[in-house]
């Protein structure tokens, strides 16, 4: 049972892993909480559907589309709504983050209402059978792609020239201003990056579950909760905390109770505010009187 | 008829209300070394951050071999030959000291940066002994190293030093003297804020003195030696 628990666990855990590293890579580039976020993996979500449901695409081009769709929805939402109020107060940006997403949410509402949706099952290949543990096809597809996903986000992000100007800018805007770098551009980019990788939670979560414009808000608190175990501003931390999500929610909701499935994220980020407000990998943080 | 490479008239900066530079020209000659002194707030940093494009004058103009810099973005400047060793040196903490430096050659092509590198080690051989440490396991004067190293990769026409012994020790501060006489001997421009009068002294060519935003006094560094002491008292009398 506990192996079966640890799969599910994954399985979900690595979209909520996804969602978590989208908010961080915004947070690290801009020192922008996204609060709007969820909205973001709602609408990567219904645009695959709409892609799917009403203009007939396979799913895998539906699914690429709504991303890059996303992908440059992210970006103008930077240049359009949050450069020009970047000098203003920090929570101003915030503010704008929730304003859009309740926008987006506000679309979806005024085209499906609050109908929940069913999307047509893509993953539907035979489980897997190994021993007493069954491996259902979703959890392959799932945990398949955000694994190469995750790697191939690594590897650049590491061991390329990109991923060095981008880990130039996390650890000081004004000295990758130094050598040349358009740091306007980069956040618009960040944004644009931020968007994507959130709707490949909404592409993957559109098969497994039933769509409707409010789906974004549960996700962006497991997203908090994530980002506050694995620590906030570590890429790494944050998919290890998503992981880690994903698995307290299983057994937690099969040993202890099933109503704490859906409250083992809020119990989460108490705890760990509480016990280690750096969270697993976040650092220390030292203010020099 | 001297060769100007940068050429600053009636530069106007302010912080909101508060005017830092007011109306401050000068000019800095190819390949020297000129040094900005004056007393704390009296816009030396401002020049640098203004013609770096860090802040945007309100007026005036920052030309560059003709072209005017004043009001674009930092990038921008940079791209046309402006590199910065800031006072805080702004530095890559958890990157490589080659990771830095190899940054600071992003613009140009790999094989001009790969030659540029070898260059960076020949003039601070610590730097390649330390090539695979992160820069906040460094010393101060070694971070100061690989920052103007850094600078140095963009192949810059004209390189600003603000503050390049801030914070270091005499030994250390003799090292960036050391330094900055190898870059004038091998041409490179350079414009300077420099709080310690020693090295400001020993390293420039030229000084211009900044009061209240303007520039009040100026001259050859070698013209007045012996006589620095009237300098100093120009900048805080």
């Amino acid at each position: 049972m506990l192996m079966q628990l640890s799969i599910a666990g994954i399985s979900q855990g690595a979209i909520y892993a996804l969602i978590a590293l989208s908010l961080t890579v915004i947070y690290r580039s801009t020192t922008i909480v996204s609060f709007g976020h969820g909205d973001f993996v709602m609408a990567g979500a219904f645009l695959a559907y709409i892609l799917v449901i009403g203009l007939g695409f396979a799913f895998l081009p539906a699914g690429l589309l709504a991303i890059a769709a996303m992908f440059a929805i992210g970006i103008v939402f930077s240049r359009g709504l949050i450069r020009p109020i970047r000098g203003g107060p920090h929570i101003g940006l915030a503010l704008m983050s929730i304003s859009f997403g309740f926008a987006l949410r506000g679309i979806a509402r005024l085209v499906w209402g609050r109908e929940v949706l069913p999307m047509p099952r893509v993953f539907d290949v035979d489980p897997i059978f190994v021993g007493s543990i069954i491996i259902t096809g979703d959890a392959i597809f799932t945990i398949g792609i955000v694994a190469v996903l995750l790697a191939a986000f690594f590897i650049l992000l590491h061991l390329t020239d990109i991923g060095k100007m981008v880990q130039a800018v996390y650890q000081s805007e004004r000295g990758a201003r130094l050598i040349g770098i358009d740091v306007s551009r980069f956040h618009d980019f960040s944004w644009g990056t931020g968007a994507a990788l959130g709707a490949v939670g909404g592409v993957l979560i559109a098969p497994v579950s039933f769509l409707h414009p409010d789906l974004g808000a549960s996700f962006l608190i497991k997203g908090f909760a994530a980002m506050t175990l694995g620590g906030f501003g570590s890429l790494g931390g944050s998919v290890i905390g998503g992981l880690l999500l994903g698995l307290a929610e299983q057994y937690a909701g099969a040993y202890l109770n099933t109503a704490l499935i859906d409250i083992t994220a809020y119990l989460l980020i108490i705890l760990v505010l509480l016990i280690r407000p750096r969270g697993l990998f976040g650092r220390k943080v030292v203010i020099k009187v | 008829m001297h060769d100007i490479l940068l050429s600053i008239s009636d530069l106007n900066v302010s912080y909101g209300k508060k005017a830092i530079l007011r109306g401050a020209s000068y000019d800095v000659r190819r390949g020297e070394c000129l040094t900005l002194l004056g007393a704390n707030g009296s816009g030396k940093s401002t020049s640098l951050n203004a013609i770096c494009g860090f802040i945007k004058p309100t007026s005036g103009s920052v030309k560059l071999m003709g072209t005017e810099l004043a009001g674009l973005d930092p990038h921008r400047i940079f791209a046309h030959g402006v590199a910065q060793v800031s006072q805080a040196r702004d530095l890559f903490p958890d990157l490589t000291v080659e990771d830095n430096l190899r940054l600071g050659a992003m613009r140009r092509g790999s094989s001009t940066a790969a030659q540029s590198l070898a260059t960076t080690y020949q003039r601070f051989p610590r730097l390649a002994d330390r090539r695979k440490q992160p820069t906040r396991t460094l010393s101060g004067g070694e971070q100061q190293m690989v920052a103007i190293g850094r600078a140095l990769m963009s192949d810059p026409l004209l390189l600003l030093l603000d503050e390049p012994s801030g914070g270091l020790s005499p030994q250390l501060c003799e090292e960036i003297a050391q330094i900055i006489d190898i870059l004038k001997a091998e041409g490179v421009t350079l414009l300077m804020v420099e709080q310690n009068l020693n090295l400001a002294f020993r390293a420039a060519d030229r000084f211009i003195v900044l009061r209240d935003g303007q520039a009040v006094d100026g001259g050859d560094v070698a013209a007045m030696a012996g006589d620095h002491e009237a300098i100093v008292r120009n900048i805080y009398l």
